[in-house]
């Protein structure tokens, strides 16, 4: 039985993409007052790296546990509860005045970010293949942009007044988390509501944690979203310290000024790899309308094969631009190296948009398992890619061993996974039930 | 050998809007990152953070 809601999916893509937005706003409103709680508390710098580094530790796991609950609880249950219990921790951090306790509540705050996988699953439930490109750029790259708003305009808007900031940003999500529960619809059917919730068993992740398609995506996410954060915290430093001569000469002295100038080259990758995000998504779904499959070895009749070829098409390009960047680098050419940044910051959106326009066709009876899964076990990449760049004798070569060392092997085990013709979802580790059975269990 | 992807059916009026929203963010991108970098390259400020995303 087909049963349609009085709603329509654009309503639910402006829930999930509202949703989304403000969470990453949360997420990141700690990093965008970072130097006034410092200065109240009188943190040093290792201190301070420690309140910057909590954001992402919730993210691996609580990514797989939202993605998990999205498809047992629904989508519209589950963000409402991360909006409400943000919300209450960042309005409650408002009233601290203990420095520990601060940092305990702005790490619950940090949940925020699992908010992804809960959306990207409640998006897959309302849009046909055809559309879902789009759709999941849409709200992926709209939301994404919420942390680059956070840091432009809270400090301007709220000066150092953190606690007056954190109290907005708590009751404004307590309204949103009533919105969704009024107008969120988990699904477009009962039956696809069903499959997502009977599908949800722990036999289903397991199913799913060992498909090598899966783990290939996953990959391609580290390559492309995993890149893009480690980059934020990487490229600052780089900048500093790679260029430093040339900074100099345009006339940036000092620490704040070189802090002003290396940030801006940095920012420019993480702007245009959120802002580009639905482009690749809207390429996915002109690569699936018009059929184009350029690549060998991928799959060429599945009806998802030309979305598995523009995947590929953006892992490569990554790959690319990684040895440009070191190229660039080792010429000491600053804007050879910035146009080299935009061009990477680029082609990562192309990654980010690719990998989630194909997660839900892929893996239609369970998109939150297999979102949390590919979503958040990626980001753990962002913790391992500045190790390497730092161990570089050179500061410009990191990219071109990331890219040799790393990122081949990812994008010829993309190419393997994603060369069957039939159900590529039924090979993996263990576990050879096909996907109908497993959903049964 | 070609997709067997069945002919993808006509596109309904939410993506035409959805198509210009696109546009508009990949403009306001590559306007901020003209601006901020034209800015850097002569001696001004540019973003006032590094971080702007996630």
């Amino acid at each position: 039985m087909k049963r349609s809601l009085r709603t329509h999916k654009v309503e639910q893509l402006i829930l999930a993409t509202a949703g989304f937005f403000w969470c990453f706003l949360m997420w990141f409103s700690t990093a965008a007052f970072s130097p006034s709680i410092a200065a109240h508390y009188h943190l040093g710098i290792q201190a301070l790296g420690l309140l910057a580094s909590s954001a992402i530790w919730m993210a691996p796991l609580g990514r797989m546990v939202a993605g998990w609950a999205a498809d047992r609880f629904g989508a519209p249950r589950t963000f409402a509860l991360v909006l409400a219990v943000c919300g209450l921790m960042s309005i409650a951090s408002a009233y601290t005045h203990s420095y520990e306790l601060l940092f305990a509540e702005r790490v619950i705050v940090a949940t925020a970010g699992v908010s992804f996988v809960i959306g990207i699953q409640h998006v897959a439930q309302w849009f046909e293949p055809h559309e879902i490109g789009i759709a999941e750029g849409l709200y992926a790259g709209t939301g994404n942009a919420g942390a680059g708003v956070g840091a432009l305009l809270l400090p301007r808007i709220f000066g150092t007044s953190y606690p007056s900031a954190f109290l907005w940003l708590g009751m404004i999500a307590l309204a949103l988390a009533a919105w969704y529960l009024l107008r969120g619809r988990a699904a477009k059917t009962m039956e696809r509501r069903e499959t997502a919730r009977r599908s949800s068993g722990f036999k289903s992740a397991l199913f799913v944690w060992s498909r090598y398609i899966a783990i290939a995506l996953m990959l391609a996410y580290a390559m492309s979203f995993g890149l893009e954060i480690s980059l934020n915290a990487w490229l600052p430093g780089y900048f500093a310290r790679g260029f430093h001569a040339q900074i100099l000469a345009l006339g940036f002295t000092g620490v704040a000024g070189m802090q002003i100038a290396a940030g801006t080259f940095a920012a420019v990758q993480s702007f245009t790899a959120s802002l580009f995000r639905p482009f690749s998504g809207y390429m996915s779904d002109l690569f699936h309308r018009r059929g184009w499959t350029p690549l060998p070895i991928i799959a060429k009749t599945l009806p998802y094969a030309p979305r598995l070829h523009w995947l590929g098409l953006s892992l490569i390009l990554v790959t690319l631009a990684m040895g440009g960047l070191t190229a660039a680098g080792l010429s000491g050419h600053l804007p050879a190296s910035v146009a080299v940044l935009v061009a990477l910051g680029v082609f990562i959106s192309f990654g980010t948009g690719g990998t989630f326009a194909l997660v839900p066709l892929l893996f239609p009876e369970r998109p939150g398992l297999a979102a949390g899964f590919i979503g958040g076990l990626s980001t753990a990449a962002a913790i391992v890619y500045p190790l390497v760049f730092a161990d570089a004798a050179n500061i410009h070569a990191g990219y071109l061993r990331v890219a040799l060392v790393l990122f081949v092997p990812f994008v010829l085990f993309y190419f393997w996974a994603a060369r069957y013709e039939r159900h590529p979802e039924e090979h993996g580790v263990f576990l050879t039930l096909a996907a109908h059975e497993v959903a049964g269990e | 050998m070609p997709s067997t992807a069945e002919p993808a059916p006509p596109q309904e009026p939410w993506y035409r809007y959805g198509v210009i929203v696109l546009c508009l963010e990949m403009l306001i991108a590559a306007a901020v990152c003209a601006y901020a970098l034209y800015m850097t390259f002569h001696g001004h400020g540019g973003f006032p953070g590094g971080r702007l995303s996630g």
